[in-house]
């Protein structure tokens, strides 16, 4: 079975809820219903057919082609499958992903991976702000799962996360971690001003030392941290892109904080390569 | 039946249900794996007063291990799910987590779980840190030496214990020799393990006593100074009786391990000492699961 390609007839004008191209919803579907199925359109409903030519057959393997940065919403709340989108995706990729593996072959708006509580994000390009963050009212961002962006991410990297990975190649902005629960960030480009501000545990790893960090963080000095090897070794035990951490040692400088809000979480500036 | 001139005996082994977990221990360097792993496999002979049988399987390669250090898998055997949540928290405890470096992982995927984390992580008294990487719960446990990492559960499976087999001998010496061999040669066996010292037992037991308090004693038919006292299994060139018991995941993990053992143990031969190979039968009052020698050999 080949999977099922959507491709944009035309760039679209307004925002495009593509909620309903998921795995889960897909499954079951013939072509005719899918072409037959509603999408929000800026403010109206319309046939998935009028922006989408359709072919393929697997459900389970979801591609949409000439993607743009108007789509939103993509792979939201998937519990299986794959989706691939070829070029830029709007807000909230990966809404409430639940399981699957989600992969952008571009550029993502803001807010992926939130409300995420398992399953995989890739991003191959940059990604905007708040990924993996909570919505403003939600108590938590991100509850588990992974979220791999090869290029940069924008301001308050998983606000209020509770659990979960992410994992950023390139740089990353402002306030990167801010009020995280738990979880874990890795940065392995320059990170912005003021990471971990508010966090109140997890564990934000940083490759190269922030030019700003909060007076409420304190040193705990250079350490061999056991649990970098133990997640470097796993990281790089799920894909062959993640092999790069095996180049990473155990060594750190510990800083605890946010001292202001219990002090339990902490901020590891890796040392130097293996 | 004859292997190299010794004796087989048309007898069977019998075995009993049980249930296991797998622990994966690692450290700095494999000498501190090594003595963590002997310290949580100390006192664990048999179910009958240890609780738990336990023993090292095998040595494993950084490459093996989840945190890419040199390590070393345990396995540990108990009658019931109770016994081993009760003993695997406490030795982790008391054994891994005091052995300076150590580190300890499930080895074993399954649904079933025993505790370890999910109740030493209370050791780090509110500065414990939980980790989820790749789906597996880990305790990060602040300690003296820098950072004691645990897993929260360990897999537990259904196993069997107990699967056995004597050497007949006419001298300890003799017999010694050829029970080292043969449990080398278990030892290559993956999934089973020999929990007695050195992997050989030299004061195997029968089920029950004349005492009522007692649920094992001396196998009175295999003492060779009761030959002429009880009705003896010993002919009177055999001077010593040395048994071999082998716990494992299943039961053709423990038929490969009797077969490899027996034949290591006859390849000594007559000539060496070594007289006739049985098994510990007890007339099915024990277990399920037999283990035909003649079967196994075929």
């Amino acid at each position: 079975m080949s999977a099922l390609v959507f491709t944009l007839k035309k760039q679209p004008e307004f925002t495009l809820e593509v909620t309903p191209l998921t795995p889960d919803n897909l499954e079951g579907k013939t072509l005719t219903n899918i072409k037959n199925l509603k999408l929000i359109y800026g403010n109206k409903a319309i046939k998935l057919d009028t922006l989408f030519s359709v072919k393929g057959s697997d459900s389970s393997q979801v591609i949409i082609e000439k993607s743009s940065d108007k789509l939103i919403n993509a792979g939201h709340g998937m519990t299986k499958g794959s989706i691939t989108i070829k070029g830029d995706v709007g807000d909230f990729l990966g809404q409430g992903m639940k399981n699957g593996i989600l992969t952008v072959i571009g550029n993502a708006g803001s807010w992926a991976g939130n409300a995420m509580s398992g399953g995989r994000i890739n991003i191959n390009g940059n990604a905007g702000d708040y990924v993996g963050a909570g919505l403003p009212g939600d108590s938590f961002g991100m509850s588990n799962g992974l979220i791999n962006i090869r290029g940069n991410a924008g301001d308050r990297v998983g606000d209020r996360m509770r659990r979960g990975i992410i994992i950023i190649h390139g740089k990353s902005g402002n306030y990167c971690g801010s009020r995280i629960h738990a979880g874990t960030i890795i940065v392995l480009d320059k990170v912005g001003k003021l990471p971990g501000e508010g966090m109140r545990r997890g564990t934000i790893i940083l490759a190269k030392k922030p030019t700003h960090l909060s007076a409420t963080f304190k040193s705990c000095g250079n350490l061999k941290m056991q649990f970098l090897r133990l997640l470097f070794t796993q990281l790089a035990s799920i894909d062959e892109e993640l092999t790069l951490f095996n180049k990473y040692g155990p060594e750190a400088h510990r800083f605890s904080g946010d001292l202001a809000r219990n002090g339990k979480g902490e901020l590891l500036i890796l040392q130097h390569y293996k | 039946m004859k292997i190299n001139g010794v004796q087989i005996d048309d007898t069977f082994a019998e075995a009993f249900p049980m249930k296991a977990t797998r622990i994966i221990i690692t450290a700095m360097t494999l000498k501190w794996a090594y003595r963590a792993a002997n310290a949580i496999r100390g006192f664990a002979s048999s179910v009958i007063a240890c609780g738990i049988e336990a023993d090292i399987e095998r040595e494993l390669k950084p490459s093996e291990t989840p945190d890419g250090r040199p390590g070393i898998s345990v396995m540990i055997f108990a009658m019931s799910m109770k016994d081993l949540e009760k003993h695997v928290a406490t030795r982790v405890g008391q054994s891994v987590m005091t052995t300076a470096t150590t580190a300890c992982y499930s080895g074993l995927d399954s649904e079933q779980k025993v505790s370890m984390g999910k109740s030493l992580r209370f050791f780090g008294d509110g500065f414990q840190i939980s980790k989820v990487v790749n789906k597996r719960r880990f305790w990060r446990i602040p300690v003296m030496h820098g950072e004691f990492i645990v897993e929260e559960t360990a897999g537990v499976t259904k196993a069997i214990g107990g699967g056995n087999f004597l050497v007949l001998a006419k001298t300890a010496r003799h017999g010694l020799a050829a029970c080292e061999k043969a449990v080398e040669e278990i030892q290559k066996v993956p999934g089973v393990i020999t929990a007695f010292p050195g992997g050989v037992v030299g004061s195997g037991s029968k089920v029950g006593s004349k005492y009522k308090f007692l649920t094992a004693s001396t196998n009175e038919a295999y003492c060779p100074t009761l030959k002429g006292q009880v009705k003896s299994e010993l002919s009177d060139e055999i001077g010593s009786v040395l048994e071999i018991v082998i716990d494992g995941l299943d039961e053709e993990s423990i038929n490969e391990a009797m077969r490899l053992g027996i034949k290591a143990a006859c390849s000594f031969g007559p000539a060496k000492g070594i007289c006739r190979i049985s098994a510990g039968n007890y007339g099915g009052n024990l277990g399920p699961h037999l283990f035909h020698l003649r079967k196994l050999l075929k």
